[in-house]
């Protein structure tokens, strides 16, 4: 295998002092799509909140597509419990440089900007590409795949639902022109209507070469989407299964929790 | 459940007692009015900011009109006493009432409101207020203020009379109230109600909580002492301006306040006298005064959100952990020979990677058992086992770091059940155990059993005093017997009274029997213990329960039966699949450490298990699963 | 009752104060949406505008200083505006309890500023000359001539921000920002300049109404609480649900605030505006204009 794309060595991190996740250590080719799987909180969602740089990661590093995103070397460990320490300790990590460097992160979840319209939204999410070829096309793909979203392209996100605000989402990841695209739980809580819908869109967005990382509660739509699966389960890894055997919902159950019910 | 000591049992009393005492004498010492008079000023500002905490910091309301409280009780005592001719001490007794009439009045519109809405508002209603009292010249002299105000005399005594001496032991008196009506409040349930509605408001209606009433009480409750020190500074200064509404002053305490550190009672007091102090000896520079005044505040805020108070328990914080690492560096050198008397076998420092720990070690013996201990406690609890097994088998026993003679350790690595675990990992492989037996002992009992679920090679496991956890921390209140003294388990710092009874409770002893245990209870470092409990949240504990119910490892649970922590039917209750007599063990009539108090019946007990173990091993037969699990609760959760 | 002549009089001195009014609120409300902060040292920004302007006033005289005056004042504001940002609420920008602490070191920075202002120009009134004379009538009653040049220049100066937040990228990268700051850092946007940015054109819109006022009133250190109280009132009152809510609010404060005084004298005014503004408060907690949700 050629250089990764994205690689993690040893990381850990969590919310000070408390942490989450330790010695994560994965390499994720340049063609490839991965997928985690594990119990809700156990910490799949800090590890990549760490990755996109919204959180300092405490040890180890991250590297993308050869380049360090991170300081090096570990956190300083507090010693106080009071001093300011955000005044003191550089961050380790900036969001802008992940995203500049073109991987996306598309939160679980996200509420936007619910007081901007989504035209507004979708003019300023090529930011982060800037300089880079490829912005009008990906606005092309964009529509295509979600034409609800050209319907809607005057409202505020505040009077979008669930799904049309995940669209969004993805839509601005996309428009980010990413490298690499994170997915995180793009399918929570929504009807099942919109979950086919959006697990088409996500499906499409695989097709067309963007290497992804999804989050998913749902077994069957990972395993069909991936190439490896990581299991995660108490803030590490505990088992990665490659696309040839991959196996079925009952089964990663009773491999994660034992023989149960 | 609260635990809560009454004061003169906690940390807290000698210091209040001294400060209490010093400013007593102050006054007789310095006879110089000046010095009474800033310390005159530095109690009202302690008595504004400390109260002020109860809505700010207890309370989460962020009260701007807390100064119009003041301001109340000092117009109401002017204006009682001069234009309607009431006597001072009633007219000082009338400013609460008035204070607290104007904060049921202000506690209706910010009702509905939340965060910065309710600083606006306040703000806007001291303004009104300030508005009110400037446009009624008549009664209240306008922008200039009423002056000549009557003072306050006891019989034909002014109190204004010997350099002021008794104005200042009246301040002094309504500094006291108030902090102990502040003391008081906060361990009352209207206090915990108050916490409660602050750190989280839907659970705390939920369960009963009634928000109206609550905030209503805060700000009557936080207007009571500003009121009183109204009307006491009207009687003594004898003038009522409107300055009291103004910025400056209000900026004044606020930064008392936060200098001092929210949410404490005693920050506040500190910084009234810091802040009052350095105004005062800044006297003469004017603008530059508040200059620098500002700056500091704004340096503190910025580097040391926590404030003074929080500096001040750090300091103590860090002296305690030094005291108790010179404590175990000296007893490790100094009383090696009456621990080796207990013991039988010198210990000695072994290298581990969270730190050199002490370990007591019999070298002899092919098959080896290591002894886990608890919480506060030193591997001497252990000494009856030592000379009980030492013929059969390698007896190992080390002291936890930051217990014992170990040394202390880092308390965000190295202070919880999952290092403690691979410090027994590294022992096992650095004195070359093999697959000992461990034997865990309370917060050893955990160490024990994630040692076991982290794959380390072992033999067979024992836990005694330790109630197994699948779901944290739901089970906590069910595996343990609620008392106040599991408060203690987790606890930084113990005052005297708490220490004697902790180790009363623990290794269910008087004082003179075990002086080496009772001494590791002053020696642990606290934030061993603190650490310990704040980061049970982390361990992996269904990973502990599928063990137990897996039932490949020998595993004994043998508790006392007078255990004054552990819930015993709940221990009975979980499944296990092969448990040692198919259910929890109980030795004789002991309590918590029933290898101390009942070493003999003990002992045998734990023989019976190893050999059981040894023969079961030996015979090399499959074992069947004795399945002693009645109505399992499911730990997969 | 009064003649028609002095009722316009009232209601155009209303129409003005509620523009110097509207200038400096929305600067203040722009903040707080936007960092979900108070801003305390809002109203000495408005003196420190006036004071530079006066400073550059002294050495150039005539239309063109006061035209440099009022411009060197707004961009020194920006940038004292900008720099706070970092030094005021950066430090603890994640502390849970930012609300709390912005307030007491914004409170801290208007101490500063204000006692600055008084070693540096000294406790004495001050007031810039006004560049405009003159007067036109107006239904009877006289109006100045600068009242209007400034009712006008203070609107386009609120439309020019508001087009400049909606219709820009880096307007709209502001408010992306305000309502969420971490999608804001997903989409590779430096939040932490934003909000400096945020804080510069509040200072800057704060230092032209400090400026305007400084030629119709006379200067002193602490002429900055009053616009403060003002501002505050007035962004009650309104709310902050849209950008236009606390300009509305304004020129009802402005207009409120003129009869008052003429009707109950000087003293009462004040009492007036913030009876108002708790009896909305009562009523409707999220301002006059809007739900409560914040934006920008």
């Amino acid at each position: 295998m050629s250089t990764p794309l994205l690689e993690l060595r040893n990381l850990g991190g969590g919310y000070p002092p408390i942490s989450v996740f330790r010695n994560i250590s994965l390499s994720i080719g340049n063609r490839e799509s991965v997928g985690f799987f594990g119990p809700n909180g156990h910490g799949k969602t800090t590890l990549l909140k760490t990755v996109a740089g919204l959180l300092d990661p405490w040890e180890g590093d991250i590297l993308f597509a050869g380049t360090r995103l991170n300081a090096e070397g570990r956190m300083r460990a507090r010693t106080s419990r009071n001093l300011n320490y955000d005044l003191f300790r550089r961050r380790r990590i900036r969001a802008e440089t992940v995203v500049r460097a073109g991987l996306i992160y598309v939160m679980q979840g996200n509420l936007l900007f619910p007081e901007m319209t989504v035209e507004e939204v979708l003019d300023i999410a090529p930011r982060a590409a800037e300089g880079r070829q490829g912005v009008a096309e990906m606005r092309l793909l964009v529509d295509d795949l979600f034409p609800r979203l050209c319907e809607r392209r005057d409202s505020k996100i505040r009077y979008l639902s669930g799904g049309e605000r995940q669209m969004v989402s993805i839509a601005v990841g996309l428009l980010a022109l990413p490298r690499m695209l994170i997915l995180d739980e793009p399918t929570l809580g929504l009807s099942p209507k919109l979950r086919i819908e959006l697990s088409q869109a996500v499906r499409r967005i695989r097709e067309s070469n963007v290497p992804l990382v999804i989050v998913d509660q749902n077994v069957e739509f990972l395993t069909s989407l991936v190439d490896r699966l990581f299991l995660f389960d108490h803030g590490s890894i505990t088992r990665e299964i490659d696309a040839g055997s991959m196996p079925s919902h009952d089964e990663i159950m009773t491999m994660m929790f034992g023989e149960t019910l | 459940m609260k635990y809560a000591p009454p004061f003169h049992r906690t940390n807290g009393f000698l210091p209040v007692l001294l400060a209490l005492f010093a400013l007593a004498v102050i006054p007789l010492v310095f006879t110089d009015t000046y010095i009474r008079h800033t310390l005159i000023l530095v109690f009202i500002y302690a008595i504004l900011a400390s109260n002020w905490d109860i809505s700010l910091g207890l309370g989460g309301v962020v009260n701007f009109a807390h100064m119009a409280f003041f301001a109340i009780g000092l117009y109401s005592y002017g204006i009682t006493v001069k234009i309607f001719g009431v006597d001072p001490w009633i007219a000082l007794a009338l400013a609460p009432v008035l204070a607290i009439v104007f904060a049921a009045l202000l506690a209706i519109p910010i009702l509905r409101l939340e965060g910065i809405y309710v600083i606006l508002v306040t703000i806007a209603a001291a303004q009104l207020l300030l508005q009110i009292v400037v446009s009624q010249s008549d009664y209240t002299g306008g922008t200039s203020g009423m002056v000549l105000l009557p003072r306050l005399t006891l019989g034909d005594y002014r109190l204004s009379s010997d350099g002021r001496i008794g104005y200042f032991y009246l301040a002094l008196l309504l500094l006291a109230a108030s902090t102990i009506f502040l003391y008081k409040l906060e361990r009352s349930a209207l206090g915990r109600a108050i916490k409660a509605l602050r750190d989280n408001k839907y659970y705390a209606i939920a369960r009963g909580v009634s928000e109206g009433r609550v905030r209503l009480l805060t700000l009557c409750a936080s207007a009571l002492f500003p009121g009183l020190a109204g009307g006491f500074y009207g009687a003594y200064l004898r003038v009522a301006s409107p300055d009291v509404f103004g910025l400056g002053f209000l900026t004044m305490t606020l930064s008392i306040l936060l200098l001092g550190g929210i949410s404490t009672i005693w920050g506040s007091l500190i910084a009234a006298f810091v802040i009052t102090i350095l105004a005062q000896l800044l006297g003469d520079y004017g603008s530059w005064r508040s200059i620098i005044i500002a700056l500091l505040i704004i340096a503190v805020v910025v580097v040391y959100p926590g404030g003074l108070f929080a500096a001040l328990q750090e300091a103590w914080g860090g002296a305690n952990r030094l005291k108790t690492n010179m404590l175990a560096g000296y007893r490790r050198r100094a009383q090696a020979s009456v621990r080796a008397a207990a013991m039988g076998v010198e210990d000695r420092l072994v290298e581990t990677r969270h730190g050199r720990v002490s370990v007591c070690d019999t070298q002899t013996g092919d098959k080896a058992i290591l002894f886990i201990h608890g919480n506060s406690s030193a591997k001497e609890v252990f000494r009856h086992q030592f000379e009980a097994f030492r013929g059969d088998y390698r007896v190992v026993a080390f002291d936890l770091p930051g217990h014992g003679v170990s040394p202390n350790a880092d308390p965000e690595d190295d202070y919880n059940v999952e290092a403690y675990a691979e410090i027994v990992a590294d022992l096992v492989e650095h004195l070359k155990l093999g697959e000992p037996v461990v034997f865990g002992w309370s917060l050893g009992g955990y160490v024990g059993l994630e040692y076991a679920a982290s794959g380390g090679p072992i033999t067979a496991l024992a836990i005694c005093g330790t109630s197994p956890v699948n779901k944290y921390p739901d089970d906590m209140p069910r595996g343990y017997i609620a008392t106040p003294h599991m408060e203690l388990a987790g606890k930084r710092f113990h005052s005297p009274s708490e220490k004697t009874a902790y180790a009363t409770h623990t290794i269910g002893m008087k004082k003179g029997l075990e002086p080496l245990l009772w001494q590791a209870v002053w020696r642990t470092d606290g934030q061993a213990r603190e650490q310990a409990f704040a980061k049970l949240k982390t361990i992996d504990w269904p990973r502990q329960t599928r063990l137990m119910r897996d039932g490949t490892l020998p595993f004994a649970m043998i508790n006392g039966p007078r255990d004054p922590f552990i819930n015993h039917d709940y221990c009975r209750s979980l499944a296990y699949g092969d448990i040692w007599g198919g259910t929890p063990q109980n030795v004789g009539d002991a309590g918590h450490a029933p290898f101390l108090e009942d070493p003999e019946t003990f002992n045998a007990m734990l023989r019976d298990f190893l050999n059981e173990v040894e023969t079961t091993r030996t015979a090399n037969v499959p074992r069947e699963t004795t399945g002693a699990g009645r109505a399992a609760s499911d730990p997969s959760g | 009752m009064i003649s028609l002549d002095t009722f316009f009089f009232i209601l155009a001195s209303g129409i003005l104060l509620g523009g110097l009014y509207a200038l400096m609120a929305t600067g203040l409300a722009v903040v707080w949406t936007t960092l979900g902060v108070f801003n305390f040292a809002h109203g000495t920004f408005v003196a420190l505008g006036a004071y530079v302007a006066w400073q550059v006033t002294q050495s150039i005289g005539g239309g063109a200083g006061f035209l440099l005056a009022a411009a060197l004042s707004v961009i020194v504001m920006f940038g004292i505006g900008f720099v706070l940002h970092y030094v005021l609420v950066k430090p603890f920008e994640r502390n849970t309890n930012l609300v709390l602490l912005a307030v007491i070191t914004t409170l801290a920075a208007a101490s500063i500023i204000e006692n600055g202002i008084l070693i540096g120009w000294g406790p004495r009134d001050k007031q810039i000359t006004p560049p405009i004379e003159g007067s036109v009538g107006f239904f009877g009653a006289s109006i100045n001539l600068y009242d209007i040049v400034i009712l006008l220049v203070a609107l386009l100066t609120l439309l020019a921000l508001a087009l400049f937040l909606r219709r820009t990228s880096l307007g709209r990268a502001m408010r992306a920002a305000a309502q969420n700051r971490e999608a804001a850092e997903l989409m590779g946007l430096n939040v932490s300049m934003l909000f400096a940015i945020t804080i510069g054109l509040s200072a800057a819109t704060a230092a032209l109404a400090g400026v305007f006022t400084g030629s119709l009133r006379f200067i002193s250190p602490t002429f900055g609480a009053d616009p403060l109280m003002k501002a505050l009132v007035v962004v009650i009152l309104g709310g902050v649900a849209r950008f236009t809510s606390p300009i509305y609010a304004a020129f009802i404060v402005g207009i409120a605030e003129s009869f008052s005084a003429y009707f109950l004298g000087l003293y009462w005014a004040p009492a007036v505006l913030f009876a108002m503004m708790i009896a909305v408060l009562l009523i409707k907690p999220e301002g006059l204009f809007g739900h409560r949700s914040k934006t920008l």
